[in-house]
């Protein structure tokens, strides 16, 4: 690659893969071209644009043949555990284990907008009862009805207590079908009372004592089963390597994010960030690839940060993303409206923060676990954001709704008056489906209406 | 006395009024979530009417709500809930079959017991806690009797009123209960106190209630005390008949409703089964379907939004629905 950035149509970066293919580019066997999948079915791919990077080609590559990945491990003996509402604890456990791999269920929730709904994800899913009124994640228990994403997992883990309604229903429903569910409980985190024993948890929130002492506890049943589906001993020792191999990928992803959302100009897209990020949940798959991808990732973001290149205009609106969007062409709308990302908070901002290493495995592993900002009072998912804009310097901050999603209606108030009293940064709300393109004039319009008002304040 | 306002059944009322606080568990109406500002899309209209009521009492003194729902979770939240009252948002876990989920319980209880001493109440002793106990084991048990010799709505009203800490007497004037027509099961989430007239929506298109399966009627009640555990420990025993026994769409796995869903409908003759559900509520929402496969009944699926067309709309789908059956 040569020249400054660009993002590239689908066609385009194929060329790019089959122009390195020719030129006997060393490229891990995975990577190919988009278009593979496109025969598949997931024909969202040719209405994105994709940064034009090698490095962006291995992500794209990477996250597309995950389930690819899953059989062929499942072909050499390992066992599957899908850990559903799990956003980054039970994987690290997982992966302790050699002959285990952790994934994502809920993953399927972006396989409707991927296929365009050619998939009949949400067909399946309304057939059991889960129609439109529920959050798009309800495409997981199609795909667990037609077996057609993912492999039937070994062993079916998910977090309950402190979850939004729609996952804990869609979930009991999977369970429903004939999938034992090994449910635990993750309380709803709450402030500790004066005098109370009390605990900083990574990130900064603050929890009492016994409530991560009921979370190690209920991580102690995970142990016990996975240890048990391995056929192998969970001990101390697996557990602290497992955690010190999940912070280097943590490590690796704090700096690309600290490059992509401080450098100017932007260096990164919006969209590849998004992808790179939901690495950090399960590894797709693949911890030892995952750091790969990330790195090489990593290392082309310092190469256009020291040339001072970038995919959007010096200067642009530097806008914080809040929630991960339905249709993953909303994130290209950033870089179109003249904006670029300056912070995310993605709702695993815990699965970012390292794991404490100087402690207990299971009591660092529950305390990460606690600092879900989804399990605990709004506000304080509110103040870790306040400070993260700060820390990013963003100008207007964007709380894209889940369409369904039980917290969503309330929590972005909560956020967005929290922002606005405090950083008085304008705010916008937006609700994105899974298929954003009927909405697109109004998406566009309203982002940058935003755009807009970050630049006029500029001048003020 | 000071009071204490609620909704959750899992909220036992024994235990507030064992420290000399007085128990209020709301049945809020339609018209106080329209006093409120804030969001409204994806709302639950329950949860905001909560709200609503919660903060026009004068006299109540704290509002505890429960993690039972995501939407009365973050209603907590909600600007202004309290006006400078205490909220005790009480974590009831989801799971219920191991040792850690049924001590998270007690200890919530224990927290809430806190939070009542420093409003001015005082910790009961055991002997002051099985008394109470069995005060309203007696008067529950008095309730269960008369709710069979009432109208469905009768009998709901009567819930509403031993809620509320009233006494509960048999009522010359209410309606005796129905001995006519198709026989069916209302199911599903919380009431607000209009929604009663679903009954009478239900009598009138020729039906008749022989359940009352939502979250104000009798699938919510604890189960009677044992006595000889009453005496021995009386925490014990109020947790296992709350949250040990009381089956709900909130809880995993969801055992404990469909044990009841096999037994209760069944054993009350219904025909049929209607849903009454808040729009947004995903936990009933997600049940319609399996209600179905569960009991072998025609399920009818009514979801309002507490206003009244939304009221007009489910009398016609009610109607039609009892038609069905005959």
């Amino acid at each position: 690659m040569s020249g400054p950035p660009k993002r590239l149509t689908m066609e385009e970066l194929d060329r790019l893969c089959r122009n390195r293919q020719a030129a006997g580019a060393a490229m891990p066997g995975y990577v190919g071209p988009l278009a593979r999948h496109v025969k598949a079915g997931d024909r969202r791919l040719l209405r994105l644009r994709y940064d034009d990077s090698p490095a962006a080609l291995r992500l794209w590559s990477f996250l597309l043949t995950e389930e690819e990945r899953l059989h062929e491990a499942r072909a050499a003996g390992k066992k599957i555990v899908g850990t559903m509402k799990d956003l980054g604890t039970v994987p690290v456990m997982a992966y302790a284990l050699p002959n285990l791999v952790a994934f994502y269920p809920d993953g399927a929730w972006w396989t409707p907008c991927v296929m365009e709904l050619s998939e009949g994800l949400f067909g399946i899913a309304q057939s059991l009862g889960l129609g439109d009124a529920f959050c798009p994640v309800r495409a997981m228990a199609g795909a667990f009805v037609n077996g057609a994403h993912f492999p039937i997992p070994d062993l079916l883990t998910c977090s309950v207590g402190a979850t939004c309604d729609d996952f804990s229903a869609i979930a009991q429903r999977v369970e429903s079908l004939g999938h034992p569910i090994l449910w635990w409980e993750v309380p709803s985190r709450r402030r500790p009372d004066p005098g109370e024993p009390a605990v900083v948890l990574p990130g900064g929130f603050e929890a009492p004592a016994s409530q991560v002492a009921l979370v190690r506890s209920e991580l102690e049943r995970l142990r016990a089963a996975l240890a048990e589906l391995a056929g192998l001993p969970l001990g101390e020792a697996e557990l602290a390597a497992g955690i010190r191999e999940a912070n280097r990928v943590r490590t690796i992803l704090d700096e690309l994010r600290r490059l992509a959302y401080m450098a100017e100009p932007c260096p990164m897209p919006a969209l590849e960030m998004l992808i790179a990020e939901m690495l950090a949940i399960h590894f797709c798959s693949d911890r030892s690839e995952s750091k790969a991808v990330l790195s090489e990732l990593v290392d082309e973001v310092r190469r256009r940060t020291a040339r001072h290149e970038g995919v959007s205009a010096e200067g642009a609106a530097r806008l914080f993303w809040v929630n991960p969007v339905a249709d993953l062409r909303v994130m290209n709308l950033v870089e179109d409206c003249g904006a670029r990302l300056c912070g995310t908070e993605y709702l695993f901002c815990h699965a970012l923060d390292r794991i404490p290493e100087d402690l207990p495995p299971m009591e660092a592993l529950a305390r990460m676990a606690l600092a879900d900002p989804m399990v605990g009072p709004s506000a304080d998912r509110a103040r870790r954001i306040i400070e993260d804009v700060r820390a990013f310097g963003a100008e207007g901050i964007v709380i894209s709704r889940i369409p369904g999603a039980s917290h969503c209606a309330l929590e972005g108030a909560v956020i967005g008056r929290a922002v606005q009293d405090e950083l008085g940064l304008p705010v916008v709300e937006l609700e994105v489906p899974p298929l954003a393109d009927s909405m697109w004039p109004n998406l566009k319009t309203r982002l940058e209406a935003l755009v807009e008002t970050v630049l006029a304040g500029r001048v003020r | 006395m000071k009071t204490i306002a609620y909704s959750s059944p899992f909220v036992p009322a024994e235990w507030i009024t064992a420290h000399g606080v007085r128990p209020v568990r709301l049945r809020p109406d339609p018209a106080a979530a329209a006093r409120l500002a804030g969001p409204l899309m994806g709302v639950c209209p329950y949860a905001r009417a909560f709200v609503g009521k919660a903060m026009s009492l004068p006299d109540v003194d704290a509002v505890v709500l429960a993690t039972t729902c995501d939407q009365m979770r973050r209603a907590a939240e909600w600007p202004g809930l309290a006006g400078g009252r205490p909220v005790f948002l009480m974590n009831v876990p989801a799971t219920w079959q191991t040792p850690a989920s049924v001590r998270l319980y007690r200890d919530e209880l224990d927290r809430l017991g806190r939070l009542l001493v420093r409003l001015g109440g005082r910790e009961p002793s055991r002997a002051r806690l099985a008394e109470v106990m069995e005060d309203y084991d007696v008067r529950r048990a008095a309730l269960r009797g008369m709710l069979g010799t009432l109208t469905a709505r009768c009998a709901s009203e009567a819930m509403a009123r031993f809620d509320l800490g009233e006494e509960v007497v048999p009522n010359e004037g209410a309606a005796r209960v129905v001995t006519r027509g198709t026989p069916v099961a209302v199911i599903g989430g919380p009431l607000m106190s209009a929604d009663t007239g679903v009954f009478d929506i239900i009598e009138k298109a020729g039906g008749r209630v022989v359940l009352d399966g939502t979250e104000n009627g009798t699938r919510t009640l604890p189960t009677p005390f044992d006595r000889r555990r009453l005496r021995d420990d009386p925490m014990l025993e109020l947790v296992d008949a709350y949250f040990g026994t009381i089956p709900d769409a909130f809880r995993r796995p969801d055992t404990l409703l469909y044990q009841w869903l096999g037994r209760e409908p069944a054993a009350s003759g219904a025909r049929g089964i209607i849903v009454w559900r808040y729009v947004w509520c995903d936990m009933w929402a997600a049940g319609v379907v399996r209600l179905r496969e569960a009991t072998g009944l025609p399920v009818l699926d009514v979801d309002v939004s507490g206003d009244e067309a939304e009221l007009a709309r489910a009398a016609n789908r009610i109607q039609a629905f009892l038609e069905v059956l005959g």
